[in-house]
């Protein structure tokens, strides 16, 4: 069954500076969701300024022309509402939740950033410790952010998807206020953003306003091309970490389609049948039965070039990293060689669907739904089928997907292993 | 913003058992949720068994009377649900949510889970097995290892409180078969139960299925057990300030927690200890945010909370930093929050901090969980549905002088405050060197 249009009465606009306007009124609560999607992440950047996305994200909490330093977050909050923001391999997306009454005053906050952010040495200096402090968090003393990192490193020789998101400390370090500068002027600009707003407003009036304070901002120079290009990969490549943990661990990615090839949906539903719920096939076998694993995790989203399926094995203390692997690869075997039985291909179906519409519940779940199926899909309306389409799978379809995945040679595999480093 | 949020329609009911019935209808997506809480938390957990609340909440769904783990699994996952199975310090809280049209299936499968576990003692061993190794994994997780000290020091020895949920190491080991079905046999009650279900239909319809689904379980329903009241005392603070280093080798960043006694969610003045605490340290820009991230770029996290359970609280002071800049951190933090604690906040951000609460207090009202917890907590803690429907009213009418009062009250720097540390010991005692009596402590306690 499709989600209803009627359910989604999501106006369409676009401003003459390329700016595109996605409204979606919901009266139930007096609050709004404002999200402005940018396309633009960590693919977009090159070797010495990786990072500079994510580190631009925390910039532009830093003041701009009418609003100076920390006034953007101490007006916000003033008027009750909260921000924050994320930087992907593909997108920055910036969102603020606020009590309705305060649309007028976020959209002037969100307008005067996106016309004339101010970036001085200073911020950059202050941030940059922030961020700093962010990777040894996330990354350096973080079993799953560096295992990640390898992982990219090791999948990807020539897409910029080869270098984590937070970026390299040295190029953190050494990313400079023209860096800055360059990126915001290229990137920023209203042709390369969608907003997304949801909530308790009133469209015309929400419109008027944009129009005026978004319609002067002038549109950017066309984006650079992005280099994609990824040889195919010819055999199983592995990486080791060695590092003072509990247990071992095991990463494995494989390459997938971009999140526009169909291919991609089949890979969600695979996802489902292997981890999702403590029925999956991953958890029964590898946490219930054989008990080699505390967790065993598949991430997959979409992304525009072709990415990773990747795969987690969190071992219990002592299990031999081979061991868990080769369950791994029964279980991946068994996806590749029998067609999943129609009652497992049902749950992958009901959780998928299931999952869709738990992040439809919030105003914010909403708008970020929106904003990811314009730039991921290319139109929010892409929401509306996606029932359909992930019913239309049959078992031989992802028997197919799952056979062009998860070749023996196409494996890319990371392995923690307890112990110091020598030295 | 200035008027109270309506909540949305629903209807309660309060059964002889003792067992509460709330009935909420939200329109829009069809979707159902229930959520059944049981007077079984963590406190609980009897002296040497700290995690058998826990350990019995995950033990219900690796077999039913009915069914065995597998398909008990299969029973609730080809519905498109998880099972949400959780512990807090007073209640253990079943929950699911599905498409409207398997509303009954759904309310089924959760009571047969809650009430007719097998508890076979295969599963009691293999569950005992994961948990122990999860509970070893968890040490490579240093705000974990952080949070765990948190609770543990931060209330003390013999307080029911002063463990975490998912226990020690050394307790799941010696848990059987019989501690889970002891636990289960006397804390499985319908007196302090709520049953909340949450759906489209107008509340008096949704009332009477829940009354009918109760009424076709009540037969396995544990029969009534008598439970001691638990020795909740007034925490104690140490005299002087005390330093607890955990050490985890080869840390470049140490996680910090600066811990004081604070408040329970049912105290009277609870809306001017939550202002009082988002000025100090709540949302993005808070005294703690501008001095140690904005101004100092010392840390990428900072915020004081107040740990709020129903019959006791932890005020924490959280943030982590590299190596380096330890002291640092630590001389801010509490050179900050001691002033504050004299002073309470300026004008402005008391301001701040009423409109933020008050603005974004509808989002926690949104989903069809967020609604079903919300309601059935405030009603639990005997705080009524006033607690939600005055929320704004009462949290834009705190004055300066009622959030100077309290300041002293809910800042984490007090005399006697705790400092936890979880980090490289080496570099930490050196850091800490003339502060204040430092105690290293081995990972491994905190497993």
């Amino acid at each position: 069954m499709p989600l209803s249009a009627n359910d989604f009465p999501v106006e369409e606009h676009a401003l003459p500076n390329g700016l595109q306007i996605r409204l979606l009124r919901d009266g139930s609560l007096p609050i709004c969701t404002l999200y402005h999607f940018f396309r633009v992440g960590s693919r977009n950047e090159r070797p010495g300024i990786t990072g500079i996305s994510h580190l631009f994200e925390h910039m532009m909490f830093n003041g701009s022309k009418k609003y100076g330093p920390k006034e953007f977050d101490r007006r916000l909050e003033s008027a009750g509402g909260s921000s924050n923001a994320y930087t992907s391999n593909d997108l920055t997306a910036y969102y603020e939740d606020f009590a309705a009454d305060a649309l007028p005053l976020v959209l002037d906050l969100e307008a005067d950033r996106m016309a004339s952010l101010t970036i001085d040495d200073a911020s950059l200096l202050r941030e940059r410790e922030v961020v700093k402090e962010e990777r040894r968090f996330r990354t350096d003393n973080d079993i799953d952010g560096m295992m990640d990192e390898a992982l990219g490193a090791l999948a990807f020789l020539a897409h910029p998807y080869r270098w984590p998101v937070i970026g390299w400390m040295s190029d953190i370090e050494s990313i400079s206020r023209e860096d800055c500068e360059r990126y915001f002027r290229t990137h920023y600009a209203p042709n390369n953003c969608t907003m997304v707003l949801v909530g308790d407003f009133e469209p015309a009036a929400a419109l008027r306003a944009i129009e005026k304070l978004y319609g002067p901002i002038p549109s950017g120079e066309p984006l650079p091309t992005v280099p994609t290009g990824e040889p195919p990969q010819k055999g199983e490549r592995r990486a080791t970490i060695r590092y003072p943990s509990q247990a071992p661990a095991v990463l494995v990615g494989f390459r997938s389609p971009d999140g526009r090839d169909p291919d991609s949906l089949a890979l969600d539903l695979l996802e489902a049948a292997l981890s999702s719920g403590e029925g999956a096939r991953l958890k029964r076998a590898l946490v219930y039965q054989q008990e080699l694993c505390v967790d065993a995790h598949v991430w997959f989203g979409w992304r525009m070039d072709p990415g990773l399926f990747e795969i987690s094995l969190k071992l219990n203390p002592g299990v031999d990293p081979a061991r868990a692997e080769n369950s791994l690869w029964a279980e991946l075997g068994r996806l590749c060689d029998e067609p999943l039985p129609e009652r497992e291909l049902e749950r992958a179906k009901n959780l998928v669907r299931a999952q869709l519409l738990r992040g439809l519940q919030t105003a914010n779940g909403r708008a970020h739904s929106l904003g990811q199926m314009e730039v991921m899909l290319g139109s929010w309306r892409a929401m509306l089928d996606l029932p359909d389409r992930y019913a239309a799978f049959t078992a031989a379809d992802l028997q197919r997907v799952a056979q062009k995945t998860f070749a023996q040679y196409k494996r890319n595999v990371v392995t923690l292993i307890p112990g110091e480093v020598p030295g | 913003m200035n008027s109270d949020v309506a909540l949305p329609p629903l209807a309660i009911d309060k059964l002889p058992s003792g067992l509460t019935l709330l009935a909420v209808q939200k329109r829009g997506l069809p979707l159902f949720h229930a959520r059944l809480s049981l007077p079984a938390g963590a406190a609980e957990d009897p002296r040497g068994k700290a995690g058998l609340a826990q350990f019995t909440v995950d033990l219900l769904r690796r077999g039913t009377r009915r069914r065995p783990a597998q398909d008990v699994d299969d029973l609730i996952e080809s519905m498109g649900a998880q099972l949400s199975a959780e512990v807090s310090m007073e209640e253990a809280a079943l929950a699911l949510t599905v498409p409207s049209e398997l509303a009954e299936r759904a309310l089924d499968a959760l009571l047969e889970v809650a009430l007719l576990p097998s508890f076979e003692e295969n599963e009691v061993a293999s569950a005992r097995r994961r948990t122990v190794a999860a509970l070893q994994s968890d040490l490579d997780e240093p705000a974990s290892v952080a949070g765990r000290a948190v609770v543990t020091l931060g209330y003390g020895p013999g307080h029911p409180y002063a463990h975490p949920a998912h226990g020690f190491r050394r307790d799941v080991e010696t848990f059987r078969r019989e501690d889970a079905l002891g636990f289960h046999a006397t804390r499985y009650q319908q007196a302090g139960a709520l049953l909340a279900v949450v759906g489209q239909s107008p509340p008096p319809e949704l009332l009477e299925f829940a009354r009918k689904k109760l009424a076709q379980w009540q037969p396995s329903w544990p029969g009534v057990s008598q439970r001691l009241p638990l020795p909740f005392g007034a925490l104690a603070p140490s005299p002087q300030m005390r330093a607890v280093v955990v050490h985890k080798p080869d840390a470049t960043q140490a996680q910090v927690r600066i811990v004081s006694p604070g408040l329970p969610r049912t105290t009277p003045r609870y809306a001017e200890a939550v202002v009082a605490n988002t000025a100090l340290g709540g949302g993005f820009t808070s005294l703690l945010v501008d001095a140690i991230r904005v101004d100092r770029g010392l840390s990428y996290s900072v915020a004081s909370r107040l740990h709020m359970d129903r019959r006791a609280g932890l005020s924490v002071f959280s943030s982590f930093t590299k190596n380096e800049t330890l002291r640092e951190l630590v001389d801010v933090a509490l050179d900050l929050m001691t002033r504050y604690a004299k002073t309470g906040p300026a004008e402005d951000a008391l301001e701040k901090a009423r409109r933020y609460l008050a603005g974004l207090f509808p989002l926690g009202l949104e989903s069809h969980e967020a609604l079903a917890e919300q309601i059935a907590d405030a009603l639990l803690d005997g705080l009524g549905l006033d607690h939600l429907s005055k929320y704004r009213s009462r949290i834009l009418a705190v004055t300066a002088e009622q959030a100077r009062s309290i300041a002293a009250e809910i800042s984490p720097a007090r005399d006697g405050a705790l400092l936890v540390v979880v980090g490289d010991a080496e570099v930490a005692r050196k850091a800490l060197t003339g502060l204040c009596p430092i105690d290293v402590r081995h990972l491994e306690e905190f497993a």
